[in-house]
C-alpha cells in the first residue's frame, strides 16, 4: 500500500488545524496515522501591535529529518503537504506562479474563455 | 427613614467633593468629623500618629501637567504651600477614620490609586527616559506589576487620544474624586510596600523538619526543604537589592561607595537578563525557519517526533492527539485567560 504525508483536519469549526501525518494512503483522513510529522496551523497570527514592520505569520511544526527520511523511502506527499515541505527545501516546488500562469492561459485558449 | 434623610443624611444626598463620602467619616448628627470646627475630635487626636501615614488626597487644582526632574522641589515647595494656604477653606486631609467603607469592620480601610499626575510620571520615565520598571518601582514606591500596568494603559489611552477614540475622562475625574489617590511627591512619593515576599504555593505546607542543633539551619535550608530548587525567601522579593543595600548602609559603608556597589549590581543582573534572552533569541533562530510568502511568512519550527513517547501520549508531543475526548466543552473549564503575562 502507498504511504502518504498529507494533512489530516483537526480544529473546530471555522478553525482549522492540521496534523502533518504519514499514513496509508487507503485509511481515513483521521485515522490514526504512521506517524504525525508535526502540525500546520493555517490562520495566520497577527503581528504585534507595537511593531509597524511585523508580519503576519502561520505556524508550522515539522520534524525536518523524519520527514526527509519518509521521503527517501518513498512516501508520496499530496499536494498541500508538498506545498509546505517545497518550502524548506525538502522538494522541488511543483506548483510555480509562472506555471500556473501558462496553464490558465492553456485552458483559457482551448476553452475560449 | 425620612428623618435620617433629613437629618444626619443629608450629606450624602450630595457627595462631597475631594472626600471619599464614607458614612464613618460623620458623626451621628451629619456632621464630617475632621472638619476643624467639628466637635467630637477626641477619637482622632488619639490616632494623630497614623493620620501622617494615610496619604495626602491630592489637591484638586493640582497641576495636571507632568512634572520633569529639575522641577521637582519646586513643586513639592508649591505642593505645602497650596496645603497650608487652602487649609482655611479646604478639607483637611482625611484621617484612618475617613477610610473605612464599613462602619462594623474596623479593619478594612481603603487603599489609595495612583494619581494621574504619578501615572503620568511612571509612563514617562519607563517610555521616554528608558528606565527600567525596576528602577522606577523602587523610586516611587510602586510595586512592578502595578508599574507595568500602568505603562500599558497608559500606551493604550496614549493611543486612543492618537486616534480620536473618545475617553471617558468625566467618570475618571469622578471617581478619583471619591477615592484616595497617592500624590506625586517626587523621590518622596510612597505608595505601597515593595519587598513584600510572595507566597509560594510550595511554602504553604506546614513541615515538622528534624535537623541537628549544631547545623546552621539558614533561609537557604529552609526553601530546599519546602521544595527542591525552591529560591529562598531573601532571593523571591522583588527586589533583593534593597536588602544588600541596608546591608551596607548597617556596616556604615560611606554612601558613594554603596551607590558604586548598587550600580554594579544593578549592571550584572542586567547582563545575566540580556545573556539569557540573547541564548534564548539564538536558540530560536536556529529552531525556527522563516519564509517569507507575498501576504504572510510562514515560520517553520523544527521539532523531534519522539518527544511523543513510544504511545504517542507524551506531554511534550507535537500535534492533535488520538484517542483523547475534547475537555472544552466541560463543566468547569476556564476558556477565558485568567492572568496577562
Amino acid at each position: 500500500m502507498v504511504v502518504k504525508i498529507r494533512l489530516a483536519r483537526f480544529g473546530k469549526k471555522h478553525a482549522p488545524f492540521y496534523n502533518i501525518v504519514v499514513a496509508h494512503a487507503r485509511t481515513a483522513r483521521n485515522s490514526k496515522p504512521l506517524e504525525v510529522l508535526g502540525t500546520y496551523d493555517p490562520i495566520p497570527k497577527s503581528p504585534p501591535p507595537n511593531d509597524p514592520h511585523a508580519r503576519p505569520w502561520k505556524d508550522i511544526k515539522l520534524d525536518r529529518s523524519r520527514a526527509k527520511y519518509w521521503l527517501g523511502v518513498g512516501a508520496q506527499p499530496s499536494d498541500p503537504a508538498w506545498r509546505l515541505l517545497s518550502m524548506i527545501g525538502l522538494l522541488e516546488p511543483k506548483y510555480r506562479p509562472s506555471m500556473v500562469g501558462g496553464k490558465v492561459e492553456k485552458r483559457s485558449l482551448i476553452y475560449g474563455t | 427613614m425620612d428623618s435620617w434623610i433629613e437629618g444626619p443624611g443629608r450629606a450624602f444626598k450630595r457627595p462631597l467633593p475631594g472626600s471619599t463620602n464614607y458614612l464613618s467619616a460623620y458623626d451621628r448628627f451629619g456632621r464630617l468629623i475632621r472638619l476643624p470646627d467639628g466637635k467630637p475630635k477626641n477619637k482622632n487626636s488619639s490616632q494623630s500618629g497614623d493620620v501622617d501615614q494615610v496619604k495626602a488626597r491630592q489637591s484638586e487644582g493640582g497641576n495636571p501637567a507632568l512634572v520633569p526632574d529639575g522641577l521637582d522641589q519646586a513643586a513639592q515647595e508649591n505642593d505645602r504651600q497650596d496645603t497650608t494656604k487652602k487649609d482655611s477653606n479646604a478639607l483637611p486631609p482625611e484621617s484612618l477614620d475617613d477610610l473605612r467603607p464599613f462602619p462594623l469592620n474596623n479593619s478594612f480601610r481603603s487603599q489609595p490609586v495612583l494619581s494621574e499626575e504619578l501615572r503620568e510620571v511612571i509612563y514617562d520615565q519607563v517610555v521616554n527616559r528608558d528606565r527600567s520598571v525596576r528602577e522606577v518601582s523602587v523610586e516611587y514606591n510602586v510595586s512592578m506589576e502595578r508599574v507595568g500596568a500602568v505603562v500599558r494603559l497608559k500606551t493604550i489611552e496614549k493611543d486612543w487620544i492618537e486616534k480620536g477614540k473618545p475617553l471617558a475622562k468625566p467618570y475618571a475625574r469622578a471617581i478619583l474624586k471619591m477615592v484616595p489617590t497617592t500624590p506625586y511627591l517626587g523621590s518622596r512619593t510612597t505608595h505601597e510596600s515593595i519587598n513584600d515576599l510572595p507566597v509560594h504555593s510550595a511554602t504553604r505546607q506546614q513541615i515538622f523538619y528534624p535537623t541537628s542543633e549544631s547545623r546552621a539551619f539558614t533561609r537557604v535550608d529552609a526553601a530546599h526543604v519546602f521544595r527542591s530548587g525552591l529560591l529562598p525567601a531573601d532571593k523571591r522579593i522583588p527586589h533583593p537589592q534593597l536588602v544588600e543595600r541596608e546591608k551596607l548602609e548597617i556596616a556604615q559603608v560611606p554612601k558613594s561607595e554603596v551607590d558604586e556597589i548598587m550600580n554594579e549590581w544593578v549592571a550584572a543582573e542586567a547582563a545575566r537578563k540580556q545573556a539569557i534572552e540573547e541564548r534564548e533569541k539564538a536558540e530560536e533562530k536556529r529552531l525556527v525557519k522563516t519564509v517569507r510568502a507575498p501576504r504572510w511568512d510562514f515560520k517553520f519550527r523544527d521539532i523531534n517526533v519522539d518527544e511523543s513517547g513510544k504511545d504517542g501520549r507524551g506531554q511534550k508531543g507535537v500535534g492533535w492527539r488520538y484517542g483523547f475526548p475534547h475537555q472544552d466543552r466541560k463543566r468547569g473549564q476556564v476558556r477565558i485567560p485568567t492572568s496577562v503575562e
